[in-house]
């Protein structure tokens, strides 16, 4: 491993048509997915969205009710998790409480049966790499929650895996190390180029660590693509809500035509024409999506509104409008002192920046 | 969620299935045995008859036994409950090397070999005029039984928090109505099965009684042992079954009033 | 805090006061008896270590005892294993099935074995219809009879921690050990079986002291021939009026069991709640 050369290693891995149910219980909905060699994907969305379901799967600790599921060109739909060769990072760790770190992170290489001189010169390794040298005889419950941490993704990593799955691996963790360790799991991706699925209900660990995110609701993914996809071009106004801040104003579709919609919205009392999301029908219920730092105020013509709220943070100002019909929106902007509460107001946006999306 | 063989499953349920058998079946084989219409006992009986419950109440021997069998327990729950109970709650007001000591004197008569404290006590009782006596043998069982209740009333006083009796303190009730109104509702489960405990520990209980009972005041499981170890008839069968009905009885009870405490609770699982 | 401290002196003098005189004191006083036989201070200890009689008897209990602990616990194994994995009514079942035989007297119990395993008893009939002896087997009045009884009501003492620490194990442990390449006899060996290991310890300790001291069973379903070493004390003082030999077999019999409590609380960590019955 020479330092800055970017390696790629890992297989791909590809979900076909896979689904899992208990009973009744659809914990996952059939579901396509290809993960590219050397990528980074999030599967990023509630509990109980069935992103732990999919992790599992990939695993191999739970099989798939229908479906198939590939490593590279293989089928491992029906394969135990100790053939897959992946490595897991679970929530809390799942450490071995009777074992040092050492032996935490060996287990993988004594179980493959691995020379010890072999196992000792890849372990010390890795604890380097995740800068754990000299806690190699610690016990594991001696570590902090970082410490623990990191040596669970030492002990994943040390087998080489094909794939590298992490579930929630830092929700244990206080908000200022969630920070550098989210950091340090970039440099390590960025050097290593290994395949990884990482589960998440944080949207901005997500934005900061992947190649591409995975938003899931009740057992299916709604939408894949990479940040700015997501953020730019919601294909709902689920994903719209949970990626970022955002305004969804009720409307109503009356006619599309290349990609555009013609669209009534009745609280601001006038329609609109604005770009739409892929499959909507008209009719159908939909919102007008606008983000907070995209509503301009005091532009000219607009809609009267009333400044109903000020929330200062910092260098950016959150103003919270009301219409005359009553409903409210929110708008981000520089921090300056010209307005208060009660300053009425006309607000507007660039046409690019609103977007139709279903509900 | 760990994916078992199918082999090993049912290796280890059929597995557990027979040790479990083996637990639970030859306790029931004295059913059969105290309803047998001949004089012996034979498994299965070729003829059925309740005349040995008859026989059983009939004669004064075991109906004296009976009574100061409950006599004994009552005694040994009434004494052990109170002592336990109001040790419990000193126990959780010190700490460090006088809490441990204490505990373990208090555990101490469920560590040593019953023959041991059976052929102490019986050798003190001799002395002070105590052995044979119904209130001798009450308080041998008492403090048999204590241990039991300590851990149980200490068990329930965990979940009382100290700040609830601050709390009524701080209100103005004095340590009788903090107790009363505050400890006491909270570790009612702890009582129950400390008083169902005692009780049972003393009415089954034979080594202590053997050494304790003399001639007068022989206890149930005294007459019994006595009898299997001459010649025995059915009639042991039928007290054999009235000791699991009096055991079943109030172990169900207090199963059944300390739902919240029992030990049917399965530990709690780590988070999935 | 000085009328706290009288509080709660008040609160636990009177059981303090109780044990004293109702258990230390008889205990100390009974000890006392050992060291002061007309033949000497330890001559009483002699007579014991001496005679081949009762050499035999403390081996035999010895013997019992171990035999004893490793059929309760290879019995005990399934059962909290099959505890640890069952839910909902199986367990409820599962679980009763244990519990139900420690509520019931030890006397009864014995008694029951008594009925079964006599010589014309059902047991002996049933394995002649199988064709598996000719003629009725010697099942009780020995070390088999004595063995079968004691595992029977010690088998709760060792399946119940041993199902606590099954319980405890976290299942994700096994996970991340079967994603890392472990097969399933490598999962058994490094992760799970350490992890019960003080439970079946505890268990162990547990069975092994009981059974050490005990006296019910070994003396109705042994007898004569297989005495053990409460059965001696007990007949010390019921057949022989020899109260410092029972003194001397008592303190013999309490220290062996205070020592292995000793190194068993050194070793593992036991849980009091294990005491809990």
């Amino acid at each position: 491993m020479t330092p800055g050369a970017v390696q790629q290693s890992g297989l791909s891995l590809r979900f076909a048509g896979a689904a899992k149910s208990y009973g009744d219980v659809e914990a996952l909905k059939p579901t396509d997915l290809t993960i590219a060699a050397g990528e980074f994907l999030t599967l990023l969305g509630p509990s109980g969205s069935g992103k732990t379901t999919l992790l599992n799967l990939a695993a191999g600790y739970q099989e798939p009710s229908a479906g198939r599921i590939f490593i590279g060109a293989r089928d491992v739909t029906h394969l135990p998790a100790r053939h897959r060769n992946i490595g897991m990072v679970f929530q809390n760790y799942a450490l071995f409480p009777h074992m040092s770190v050492v032996d935490n992170v060996a287990y993988g290489l004594k179980v493959r049966r691995l020379a010890r001189s072999e196992i000792a010169r890849r372990v010390e390794a890795v604890l380097r790499l995740v800068h754990l040298e000299g806690y190699g005889q610690r016990g594991v419950q001696q570590l902090s929650g970082g410490q623990q941490q990191r040596v669970a993704l030492a002990r994943a990593l040390v087998i080489e895996p094909d794939v590298l799955l992490m579930d929630e691996p830092l929700g244990a963790l206080d908000k200022q190390l969630r920070r550098s360790v989210q950091l340090e799991l970039r440099r390590l991706h960025e050097e290593h180029r290994r395949t990884t699925i990482y589960v998440t209900h944080d949207q901005e660990e997500a934005l900061v660590l992947s190649d591409r995110v995975a938003v899931m609701r009740d057992g299916r993914i709604e939408q894949v693509g990479s940040a700015g996809d997501l953020y730019d071009r919601p294909v709902n106004a689920f994903v719209a809500g949970f990626i970022g801040e955002s305004n969804l104003l009720p409307a109503r579709v009356t006619a599309i035509a290349g990609g555009q919609a013609q669209a009534e919205v009745d609280v601001l009392g006038r329609s609109l024409t604005a770009a739409v999301a892929p499959g909507l029908q008209p009719g159908q219920p939909a919102a007008l999506l606008i983000r907070p730092e995209h509503v301009l105020v005091g532009e000219e013509p607009g809609v009267t509104a009333e400044v109903a709220e000020i929330v200062y943070l910092g260098e950016l100002t959150a103003l919270n409008l009301r219409l005359e019909s009553g409903a409210t929106l929110w708008a981000r902007r520089i921090t300056s002192h010209d307005l208060r509460r009660g300053t009425r107001v006309t607000i507007g946006w660039k046409q690019e920046h609103a977007r139709i999306v279903p509900t | 969620m760990t994916r078992q063989p199918l082999w090993l499953s049912i290796l280890a349920h059929g597995g557990a299935g027979l040790v479990l058998a083996f637990l639970v079946l030859p306790i029931v084989a004295v059913l059969p045995a105290s309803v047998n219409k001949a004089s012996f006992i034979f498994l299965p009986p070729r003829a059925y008859s309740t005349r040995w419950y008859g026989e059983f109440f009939l004669d004064s021997e075991w109906r004296s036994a009976l009574s100061t069998s409950l006599q004994v327990a009552l005694i040994a729950t009434v004494v052990a409950l109170v002592l336990g109970t109001v040790s419990a709650i000193g126990l959780r007001r010190i700490r460090g090397r006088w809490h441990s000591l204490l505990t373990g004197l208090f555990l101490a008569p469920m560590i040593v070999p019953v023959i041991v404290t059976a052929v102490a006590v019986y050798r003190s009782a001799l002395d002070v005029g105590l052995a044979g006596t119904v209130l001798g043998l009450g308080l041998s069982h008492a403090m048999l039984a204590l241990p039991f209740v300590v851990i149980n009333v200490g068990i329930a006083l965990r979940t009382v928090d100290d700040n609830w009796l601050r709390a009524a303190a701080g209100l103005g009730a004095g340590p009788w109505t903090v107790f009363r109104t505050v400890t006491l509702p909270n570790i009612t489960p702890g009582l129950v099965g400390g008083a169902v405990f005692s009780f049972i520990t003393s009415f089954d209980e034979v080594v202590v009684a053997v050494f304790m009972a003399g001639y007068a005041n022989k206890t149930l499981p005294v007459k019994i042992w006595e009898s299997i170890r001459l010649e025995y008839t059915p009639v042991v069968a039928v007290a054999a079954v009235l000791m699991i009905l009096l055991a079943m009885l109030l172990f169900g009870g207090a199963q059944a009033l300390g739902r919240g405490q029992s030990i049917l609770k399965k530990s709690e699982q780590p988070q999935a | 805090m000085a009328r706290y401290r009288v509080e709660t002196a008040c609160l636990l003098a009177p059981a303090v006061l109780f044990l004293l005189l109702l258990f230390v004191v008889p205990l100390a006083r009974l000890f006392s008896l050992a060291f002061t036989d007309e033949g000497g201070v330890f001559a009483t200890f002699g007579v014991l270590a001496e005679s081949e009689v009762y050499r035999r008897v403390m081996l035999n209990t010895f013997v019992v005892a171990l035999a004893v602990t490793l059929i309760t616990v290879l019995l005990a194994w399934p059962v909290a294993y099959a505890l640890s994995r069952l839910k909902g009514f199986w367990f409820a079942l599962a679980l009763y099935g244990v519990l139900f035989p420690f509520w019931i007297s030890v006397l009864v119990r014995t008694f029951s074995w008594m009925i079964l395993l006599e010589r014309n008893g059902p047991i002996n009939r049933l394995l002649q219809g199988l064709g598996v002896t000719d003629q009725p087997l010697a099942l009780l009045f020995n070390d088999t009879g004595v063995m079968i009884g004691m595992v029977h009501v010690l088998l709760p003492y060792a399946i119940m921690p041993l199902y606590a620490a099954m319980a405890r194990v976290d299942r994700r442990l096994l996970l991340a050990s079967d994603g890392l390449g472990a097969g399933l006899l490598d999962t058994f060996a490094r992760v799970y079986f350490p992890l019960v290991l003080p439970g079946l310890l505890g268990g162990a300790t547990f069975v092994f002291l009981l059974s050490l001291g005990f006296f019910i069973t070994p003396a109705l379903l042994g007898g004569a021939n297989a005495i053990t070493l409460s059965m001696l004390i007990a007949s010390f003082v019921t057949d022989r009026l020899a109260w410092s030999l029972a003194a001397a077999g008592s303190l013999v019999l309490l220290l062996v069991v205070l020592a292995l409590l000793a190194v068993a609380a050194r070793l593992l960590p036991l849980d009091k709640g294990m005491f809990a019955r």
